[in-house]
């Protein structure tokens, strides 16, 4: 019995089947060679343009699915001492606390560091085409967890705005810290960064690399 | 020679076709960074391509006024002939040699 949990797992499977028939008519049209009367024209129609069009454009939404989770991000090495420390149920970074949370904790990558804007998904994802870039170029052979890599960083200052899609700053528990209050204009602003106090995101990963923790302490005050 | 365009054409496009599936499919099932870009780029783009040699062969076999057909059908005759099978009487020829019948 086949279970399917949820759409990218739907998908994956209308993909596999409608490429199995795809596959059946062509192997069949390849063997067995019939005249091109109408029949075959429809049938090929089917096996070289419709099915091969489904598993494309389901292929597509499922992949698309799947490169949200922490599971597709932990599947370049140099993201294994990241994604260890979010998995982590002792761990009490930032990363991990956020990877515990039922509502999102499978896609906590791509929750927190996908842009927030209208077309957010696509640059995020454009990004991604240029981690995959310095994956091949640069880290490649570069230990078990890229340890011997240049360090890695983010492309542009963290936004608060990620963090605020769900920590409003209007909640009373949130407003009632000290902190919190006396900037919290500037934080709404993004003058003050959340990540300026809360720094301790990925603190084993950083640890992984001399050169990346060397750099953590220089901004330690 | 339109005929045998139309056919290669025809094999090419099923053949990479297939090609196109296996990488669609091979990123479905192990759905590596990697292998996903290469899925949805080179993937689908065989596929698109394919499916474009597979329009042309068409529209080249109805320029050729459904040739292959043509010659599908002088084909079977001469198999009919080889074993010696009787030919059918024509549609049109039965229904007139009904209505001669009818008027006498």
């Amino acid at each position: 019995m086949i279970h399917v949990d949820s759409l990218e797992e739907l998908l994956r499977l209308v993909a596999l089947v409608a490429a199995g028939i795809s596959a059946l008519i062509i192997v069949w049209y390849l063997v067995r060679r019939p005249p091109l009367g109408r029949l075959t024209k429809t049938l090929l129609l089917f096996g070289l343009g419709i099915m091969p069009g489904l598993v494309a454009l389901s292929g597509n939404i499922a992949g698309y699915e799947y490169t949200l989770k922490r599971e597709f991000c932990g599947s370049c090495h140099v993201m294994g001492a990241y994604v260890r420390d979010a998995e982590n149920p002792k761990s009490k970074s930032l990363a991990a606390i956020h990877s515990r949370n039922h509502r999102f904790g499978g896609d906590s990558c791509y929750t927190c560091h996908a842009d927030y804007q209208m077309f957010g998904a696509l640059t995020t994802k454009l990004n991604g085409l240029k981690h995959l870039y310095f994956y091949v170029t640069e880290y490649a052979s570069t230990g078990p967890d890229g340890e011997g890599g240049p360090t890695i960083h983010l492309y542009k200052p963290f936004k608060n705005d990620t963090c605020m899609q769900c920590h409003s700053t209007g909640a009373p528990r949130w407003a009632g810290v000290e902190e919190h209050q006396s900037m919290l204009e500037d934080i709404r602003k993004g003058e003050m960064s959340c990540i300026g106090c809360h720094s301790e995101v990925h603190p084993t990963a950083l640890a992984h690399r001399p050169k990346a923790q060397a750099k953590a302490e220089e901004r330690k005050p | 020679m339109t005929h045998l365009t139309v056919r290669r054409l025809t094999y090419v496009s099923a053949a990479a076709t297939l090609g196109a599936l296996a990488l669609m499919v091979a990123s479905l099932v192990s759905p590596k960074p990697v292998l996903l870009v290469f899925a949805m780029s080179v993937g689908q783009g065989l596929g698109t391509l394919s499916l474009a040699t597979f329009l042309l062969a068409i529209a080249l076999d109805l320029q050729s006024g459904g040739a292959m057909v043509d010659q599908v059908e002088e084909e079977v005759a001469e198999i009919k002939s080889a074993m010696h099978l009787p030919d059918e009487p024509a549609p049109e020829q039965s229904e007139r040699t009904r209505d001669t019948t009818a008027h006498e």
